[in-house]
Parts: C-alpha cells; sequence; structure tokens
C-alpha cells in the first residue's frame, strides 16, 4: 500500500562523486579530449584511460518531429544539451536546481500554486530531468488544452518566477534526496551512484546529478539565475514534437522559444578518464544485505562498430529485467542468491514511467559498461560478485552456442549477424571492472577482498552435480580488485562535497 | 497448490479506432472491448489498440495476500505468481524463456492484496506459441522441491531491496494496528493483424479443457472499529518523520461510487491544489510530500493520508491542519469548482496513462480483477464524472471519523554519531 514516497525516490539521476575520495584529482574541464576516433582507441590496455570524442552538436533549436494523427495526446520535449557537468566547483547541483525552479516554481503570471492550478484540470505533465549532460523538460497534454498547455510550458523558461520561497524548498527537497534518500532508503540507486564516483573520480560526471550536500547549501537564488541564462539556451536547445503536431504548433512553439537567449556559456571540454581498473569502493551502511555495482568506463558509443556486437552480447549476459539473460539464469533461478542481475552496454536509468527501459535522452559523452547484482545477503556478496566476473570473462573468451545465439537474436531481432562481425575479447575485459557495495560489515568485506580467499557457498536446497562442479570454479574465481584500491566509505559522508 | 479463480484473458488486438470522434461517455476510455466467456467460466476479453506488430496479452488472477488466511502462510500468494514461471510437464523450467525469449517478449507478473496479474507483452508473431504456454501453465504448472526452495531466496531478495527505505515496515505496521481479523493484516492483451475469430479460436482449444474449481476460502469479516487507534514506528537510519492517518473505508464496487469517491478524496484532501497542500507544502514548508499511497480494494480497507515531514516538531501542526480540513468536508463546505476540476484531473489523467497496450491492458486487468465485471473501469470511469459534493460530505461524514481512525507516527532514530 504504502508505495515509495517520490520525494525521497532517486528518479532523477544515476551518476555521482564521491566525497572526498578523489583519488586521482586532475584540472578537468579545461583539458581538450583528443580527437582520436572512438573505435580506434587502445582498449586492448585495460589501464590505459579512456578519452571520447565530443558529442554532435545540434543546429540551434533543431527541430525533430514525429507527426501521428490517431491520438489526441500531445508529448513535447525541450532537450538542453546541459547537465550537472555544468555545474561549477563547489557549487554542485546548480544545474539539478536551476532547472527544477524554473519548471516547478513558477512562472512571472503564476505563483508555483497558481501554475499547478493551472496545469490540474488538464492532467498535464510538466516535468524536468537532469542528467551530466542532457536536461530535458518534458511536456505533455490532451489537445483538447494545448494552446494554454503551450503558453504555461514555455512560460517556464522564458519567464521563470524564481521564487526565493520555492527556491528554499526545492533545495530543502533535494538536500533529503542526498541525506535521506540516496545514502540510506535505497542502497540500488545508493551503489549505481557510487559506481559513478568511482569511475569518474576527479572528472565533472563524479558528482551526484541531484548535487552535493555542501554543493547545493552554497548556492545563491543568484547563481540560479545566472546559470539560467548561461545553460537554457538557443545553440543548446534540440526541439521534439509527437502526436497530433501540425505547422502552426511546430511554427508556434519555434517562434515562442526564439525569446531564450541565443548563446551562453562556452561548452565544457571533457577531460580522458583514467582507468579505475581493480579499485573497490565499499559504502557501509546499516543494512540487511549487500549491493553490487560494477563496471568499467567505455569510449565505445552508439555509432560506433562495435556497439551493437556488445550491446548484441551483454543482451545474452544480462537484459534489463528479463529471464533470458545468463547472469539471471545462472545467479537467481539456479543459485537464488537474489532477484535478479544484469548487464548493461551503455549507461542505463530505468525509465520507472515505462515498466523496463531505459529512459530517453540520456546521451552522454562518455559511456561505461556495468553489471549490476540486486541485492544479495552479505555471506554471499564476494561469491555473488565472483559469479559475475566469471560469467562475463566466460563470454569474453567462449564463442556463443548456436542455440544461445538464435535466442538472443530472436530476442533482440534488428541485430542480426552482429556478433560474428567483431571480437568481443576487444571491448569485455573483466580485468577493467571497477567494483561498488553497500554493506553492513565493511571491513569483513574488505578484508576477504583483499585476501583473494575463496568464497564457499552453501544452499538450502539440492543441486545438480554440474552446478556444483562449477561452483568449485566460482568460489576461487580471480577478482580483478586490487589490494591497495579497497576503499571503505561511510554512506553517511558520501556526496557530502 | 492453491486453486485459482480465473477471471480474466484478455487479448489486445489492434485495429483502428472505429470512430474518430468517441461519444462522450467513451470519451475517457476511447476502446472497444469484445467480451465471450467461455462455457468454463473463462471471460475473454480483446481490445483493438493502433500498435502494428505488438500485442500485450495479461491474465488476471482474482486471488491475492487477502487469500492467506492459514497462519504462518503470509506472503503466499506472491510466492506463488514466482512458481508459475517454473514449468510443466510438456514446457519444462527454461522452455518458457526460450521460446518467449527467442520472440523479445516482456514477461512478467505482480501481485496485490487482492489480484494476480501476469503480463507478456510482444510481438504478435509469438502470439499461438504464447496462448499454449499460458493454458498449459494455468492447468499443468510442475516443480521440483528445489526449484521451489531456490526461488524462495529470490523472493527474499526481492523483499531485501526495498527494505532501506521505511514505507515496507509502515505498511506492515499500520495494517497490523488497524485490521484485527481480516487477512489484509498482513501484508491478456497487441497489435494483431489478428483475425480475431481465430484468437479466439486459439484460446477455446488450449484454455477449454480447464476444469473450473472454485476454491472455498474464508476471509474473517472485518469488525467495525471502535475507538482511535495508534501506532509508532521508530526508524534506525536517516529518513524524514511520517504523519499517516488512515480511516477504514468500504471496497470498491463496480455497483457503488465508493472506488470513484476516495480517489477523489484523495486528490480534495491533499491533492495539488489543496488547501492543505499549498499551506504545508507550499507556503509553511513544514511538509515535503503529501499522498494518499492506496489503491481500490477488493474488501473494506484504508484511506491513508500520508504526510512527509520536513522536521520532527512540525508533527502537531500539520496533524491539526489534516484534521481541519476533513472537518470541513463533514461540515458540508465543499468547493464545488475544485470538485469538477478533480473529475477532469481524474479521467484526463486515466487517458493519459494509456500510452501502449500494455497500459490499457493492465489497467483494465486491475479494475477487472478488482471489482469484478471486465468492464469495471468503464464503470469506474462512469462514477468518476457524477460524484457530486454532496456525496463527499456523506462518505467523510460516516467514514473519517475519529473512532474509525488509525494514526501511524514514524520518527527517524539514527545510532549515536550517524554511522554506526
Amino acid at each position: 500500500m504504502l508505495k515509495s514516497n517520490p520525494s525521497v525516490s532517486l528518479v532523477f539521476a544515476a551518476a555521482l562523486s564521491l566525497a572526498g575520495c578523489a583519488s586521482t584529482p586532475k584540472p578537468m574541464p579545461e583539458a581538450a579530449p583528443s580527437a582520436t576516433s572512438p573505435a580506434a582507441t587502445d582498449t586492448a590496455k585495460s589501464d590505459a584511460p579512456v578519452t571520447a570524442v565530443p558529442l554532435k552538436q545540434p543546429k540551434p533549436m533543431e527541430l525533430v518531429v514525429q507527426a501521428r494523427q490517431d491520438t489526441p495526446l500531445v508529448s513535447l520535449r525541450l532537450v538542453f544539451h546541459t547537465g550537472s557537468i555544468d555545474d561549477p566547483k563547489g557549487k554542485e547541483g546548480l544545474t539539478f536546481l536551476t532547472a527544477k525552479l524554473m519548471a516547478e516554481g513558477g512562472t512571472q503570471k503564476l505563483t508555483a500554486a497558481q501554475l499547478l492550478e493551472a496545469l490540474y484540470p488538464m492532467a498535464a505533465e510538466l516535468t524536468v530531468t537532469t542528467d551530466k549532460e542532457m536536461t530535458t523538460l518534458s511536456g505533455r497534454v490532451h489537445q483538447d488544452f494545448l494552446p494554454r498547455f503551450l503558453e504555461l510550458y514555455t512560460d517556464t523558461l522564458l519567464a521563470p518566477r524564481f521564487d526565493p520561497a520555492e527556491f528554499e524548498r526545492l533545495r530543502a527537497n533535494a538536500l533529503n534526496s542526498v541525506r535521506n534518500g540516496l545514502r540510506s532508503e535505497d542502497d540500488e540507486t545508493l551503489g549505481k551512484v557510487g559506481l559513478d564516483a568511482l569511475l569518474y573520480a576527479g572528472h565533472p560526471y563524479a558528482h551526484f546529478t541531484g548535487g552535493t550536500v555542501q554543493g547545493l547549501q552554497s548556492l545563491t537564488l543568484d547563481d540560479v539565475k545566472a546559470h539560467a541564462r548561461r545553460v537554457f539556451t538557443q545553440d543548446r536547445l534540440v526541439i521534439g514534437l509527437a502526436g497530433p503536431v501540425d505547422a502552426n504548433l511546430q511554427q508556434t512553439v519555434t517562434s515562442r522559444l526564439a525569446g531564450l537567449p541565443a548563446t551562453g556559456a562556452p561548452r565544457v571540454a571533457l577531460p580522458a578518464v583514467p582507468s579505475s581498473a581493480g579499485r573497490a569502493l565499499i559504502l557501509q551502511k546499516p543494512t540487511l544485505s549487500t549491493a553490487v555495482s560494477m563496471g568499467f568506463v567505455t569510449p565505445m558509443r552508439r555509432g560506433d562498430p562495435d556497439f551493437f556486437p556488445v550491446a548484441f552480447a551483454l543482451s545474452n549476459l544480462g537484459e534489463h529485467r528479463q529471464f533470458v539473460g545468463v547472469l539471471f539464469n545462472e545467479l537467481r533461478e539456479q543459485r537464488g542468491l537474489n532477484y535478479g542481475d544484469y548487464a548493461y552496454a551503455e549507461h542505463f536509468i530505468e525509465d520507472r514511467g515505462n515498466g523496463t527501459f531505459n529512459r530517453t535522452n540520456l546521451v552522454r559523452t562518455q559511456q561505461d559498461v556495468s553489471l549490476w547484482l540486486r541485492p544479495v545477503v552479505p555471506a554471499n556478496g564476494v561469491f555473488a560478485t565472483r559469479g559475475a566476473v566469471y560469467f562475463l570473462d566466460r563470454m569474453s573468451k567462449e564463442p556463443l552456442s548456436q542455440e544461445r545465439f538464435d535466442l538472443v537474436r530472436g530476442f533482440l531481432q534488428g541485430y542480426t549477424r552482429l556478433w560474428e562481425q567483431s571480437d568481443q575479447r576487444r571491448q569485455l575485459q573483466p580485468e577493467k571492472l571497477a567494483f561498488v557495495f553497500v554493506t553492513e560489515d565493511a571491513d569483513g568485506l574488505a578484508k576477504t577482498l583483499k585476501s583473494g580467499a575463496p568464497s564457499p557457498i552453501t544452499y538450502a536446497s539440492p543441486k545438480s552435480p554440474e552446478l556444483l562442479k562449477l561452483d568449485e570454479t566460482l568460489i576461487q574465481q580471480k577478482l580483478p580488485v586490487r589490494p591497495d584500491a579497497v576503499q571503505v566509505v561511510p554512506a553517511a559522508e558520501f556526496m557530502e562535497r | 497448490m492453491p486453486r485459482l479463480l480465473p477471471l480474466l484473458l484478455m487479448l489486445m488486438a489492434p485495429v483502428l479506432p472505429a470512430s474518430a470522434q468517441p461519444q462522450e461517455s467513451s470519451r475517457f476510455f476511447p476502446y472497444t472491448l469484445k467480451t465471450t466467456k467461455l462455457p468454463n467460466g473463462l471471460t475473454v476479453v480483446r481490445v483493438p489498440f493502433n500498435s502494428p506488430g505488438i500485442v500485450a496479452y495479461i491474465t488476471s488472477v482474482r486471488v491475492g495476500s487477502r487469500n492467506e488466511v492459514e497462519a504462518g502462510r503470509t506472503g503466499f500468494a506472491h510466492f506463488f505468481e514466482h512458481m508459475m514461471f517454473k514449468g510443466t510437464k510438456s514446457n519444462p523450467e527454461g522452455q518458457r524463456e526460450r521460446i518467449l525469449g527467442g520472440f523479445g517478449f516482456d514477461d512478467n507478473a505482480f501481485t496485490t492484496d487482492d489480484i494476480t496479474v501476469y503480463q507478456a507483452y510482444g510481438p504478435t508473431a509469438g502470439l499461438p506459441q504464447l496462448i499454449a504456454l499460458e493454458a498449459d501453465r494455468f492447468q499443468h504448472l510442475e516443480y521440483s522441491e528445489p526449484s521451489f526452495q531456490t526461488e524462495a531466496l529470490a523472493v527474499l531478495g526481492e523483499y531485501h531491496k526495498s527494505a532501506a527505505a521505511p514505507d515496507l515496515k509502515m505498511e506492515e505496521s499500520l495494517a497490523k494496528t488497524a485490521f484485527t481479523r481480516h487477512t489484509y493484516q498482513h501484508t491478456t492483451l497487441g497489435f494483431y493483424d489478428f483475425d480475431d475469430a481465430q484468437v479466439l479460436e486459439a484460446v477455446t482449444k488450449h484454455y477449454g479443457s480447464w476444469k473450473r474449481e472454485l476454491a472455498t476460502v474464508s476471509i474473517p469479516a472485518e469488525p467495525a472499529q471502535t475507538k482511535a487507534r495508534s501506532v509508532h514506528v521508530d526508524w534506525a537510519q536517516p529518513t524524514q518523520p511520517r504523519h499517516v492517518l488512515a480511516w477504514h473505508t468500504p471496497a470498491a464496487r463496480a455497483d457503488t461510487p465508493d472506488a470513484a469517491i476516495q480517489a477523489m478524496l484523495a486528490e480534495y484532501l491533499v491533492g495539488d491544489t489543496s488547501p492543505a497542500y499549498k499551506e504545508l507544502v507550499l507556503e509553511k514548508q513544514l511538509v515535503e510530500s503529501l499522498s494518499v499511497p492506496t489503491s481500490p480494494h477488493r474488501d473494506p480497507y484504508l484511506f491513508p493520508i500520508d504526510a512527509t515531514l520536513q522536521d520532527e516538531k512540525h508533527r502537531a501542526a500539520v496533524d491539526a491542519t489534516l484534521r481541519r480540513d476533513v472537518k470541513a468536508l463533514v461540515d458540508g463546505k465543499v468547493d464545488a469548482a475544485r470538485v469538477k476540476a478533480i473529475q477532469d484531473h481524474l479521467r484526463y489523467g486515466l487517458l493519459m496513462g494509456m500510452d501502449t497496450p500494455r497500459d490499457v491492458a493492465i489497467d483494465l486487468a486491475f479494475y477487472a480483477g478488482v471489482m469484478g465485471p471486465p468492464d469495471a473501469l468503464a464503470s469506474y470511469l462512469k462514477q468518476l464524472g457524477t460524484v457530486t459534493p454532496q456525496q463527499l460530505t456523506a462518505f467523510a461524514k460516516k467514514y473519517l471519523v475519529e473512532t474509525n481512525l488509525t494514526v501511524l507516527t514514524l520518527t527517524p532514530k539514527p545510532a549515536a554519531g550517524g554511522t554506526p
């Protein structure tokens, strides 16, 4: 009955920074990325820094239309090429809070309460999400209300109220989200945010999209007003319209948004990301279970010749919340270790409104490959991690059986024949992995990880001889963890600054 | 193994909407239901939806934790939902994943207090295989003891993933306090260029031999509450204080407006345009959020107002404001303009939520599963449009009263020093 409270669910983000443990601080945003093509990047060495090619810049107010006349619902997306990478140092959370205040804090004509009242009978959606490099203002409305809605929707950007009381309210909520939501109430999200912090230590991706405690506390309303003019500009905007869209609607939207500043702040140049291979971060907090995330940074994005073969391979290993993956079958179905185990070829944030799919408008210059194990009982934390590494390693060394290939090909109908076109071993190297655990007995886990001692497993039910035989390998699977790079951080201090 | 009472098998069939201008009565649900009842009692509903190549196939079973009457056997309905994926003699464990996985189906299920909903969403090319698999598992489920024990651990993992937030504990505590006897105290449908007759024939063939065996489970009636109750939870980790007022309210039924009235009351009392929201969230900022986290139930359940406080010291003021607004309603002071806006909000909101064939199918399955008739969603939408201010007052007078109230308070008590 009492579902999770939207105010504390971290729907807005999955990436963040590790307070006080950036062991490789670099003067980031200024370093120019090399122009090396991602495909040509040397991925054979597991500890080489990763450089990605900058994203293609949109034309100012580039318009994308998907017209469809058989629905009464109009969907609008204003996607700005700005995100937490634009947060100045010491003001982490500025882009998130600016976007939130514009979308929810009222307009010059309407207070926040009046804006809610105007939207209410329409049941219209007006929400904003901020990621590392993209901030999306989403609108959706029945065509009965389109003209009135368009005015409200565009006014949030063109004439935001910047009400001091709303600024304080939304900042208080953002602080709650870090102190309570992130650190305490959702170990799975904490593990994923921890992984971003570990993989991108010292990089503009490292801090939580929703801000750090000290960053949020340092913000002023003037910071927000100035930031809005710097980043919500025509040259960063892509406009998406779908549903019953006609020329008149396109014209109305583009002419109104021409009221935005033409240009603003220069783009942040993203530096190369040093390798985190073998690092482990243990976030310590009171909890019943151990949450595990692992991954590595990759220059590979959609469009790279390797991307679809790798996506195919990782779908085979663990398509998000589906029954077909190897990890799901081996770790959950056969061994009952937890509720699910998945693998991702690009950064993944579940779109809570749409079941099991990735959120849209999550474009990132710098991508990561990751594996996610839902919470396991603490005694099985290392065994489950070894199991995941074993199956990733096996897949990178042994070809898929024809049967598995056909199954996954059927599953990913469009991705036929891709596996054959690339050597998976170039991309999926377990030794590149870095690991994050959320658990209570952090010191015990750290000791086990450093020692490399086998992690025996016992089951409540009989298992087949084949499974037990394979377990003999799993319990001593080498984890690519460097004993000198295992770090314990209390969750209560995570994302403090 | 419990016997199942099958209610609904729904197929969403994709064709263009019949009319570009639906009548007012169907404006908020512009889909046509084709309903057939098989001789064995199974109801088959097909709904046209314009989603080329995609079908949503949903099976709603009227069984949930409500049916768990045996002592010490709570959580069984949900556990059984998991076991339904463990195979039959003709389709042993793994076969379902191979067949449906090969087509790219999103295959899942969920269990509520009242119903279990099985959902498969994917290409229509796989529909014949899907129908055969679904009919087979509902009639011939067969799994091994070790498989049962292994799955129990996965379900425990599902519990663990939710245990870090206080909501699960709050739900358990509130239900245990508000209910003394009733079991609430523990906590097929896409696009098909299909020939409707052909699908119905396949369904009849595969499900036709399924014998109707009605399980008789006697669910204890909850006696009327005679005085206010309260329960307090101390939470050992960082979180915000919570304040919940929950009253016993009547069941959701297709032939009464009670479900519609409760949906309207939730919006009226604490929705985004309510006086309480404006005062507590926006102006005084004593509260981060207000919600009524409940959904229609088959038996009398609870109407809970859940306030997430910014600070423990605001508890008394928040409690007073919420009670003040309930009292105004009881006294007959109802803002009729807001009632009208709420009707629009809820009906447009439901329509906006039905974006894909799966959305439509799950909404249909949910209301049909809880209320009974396959077109229960239509009845509910109709009721929403006709609720009057007088009905809201009459309902509040009867149910939102002190003797019928359970108050839950939650206070964060993290160990000293923050992190033990």
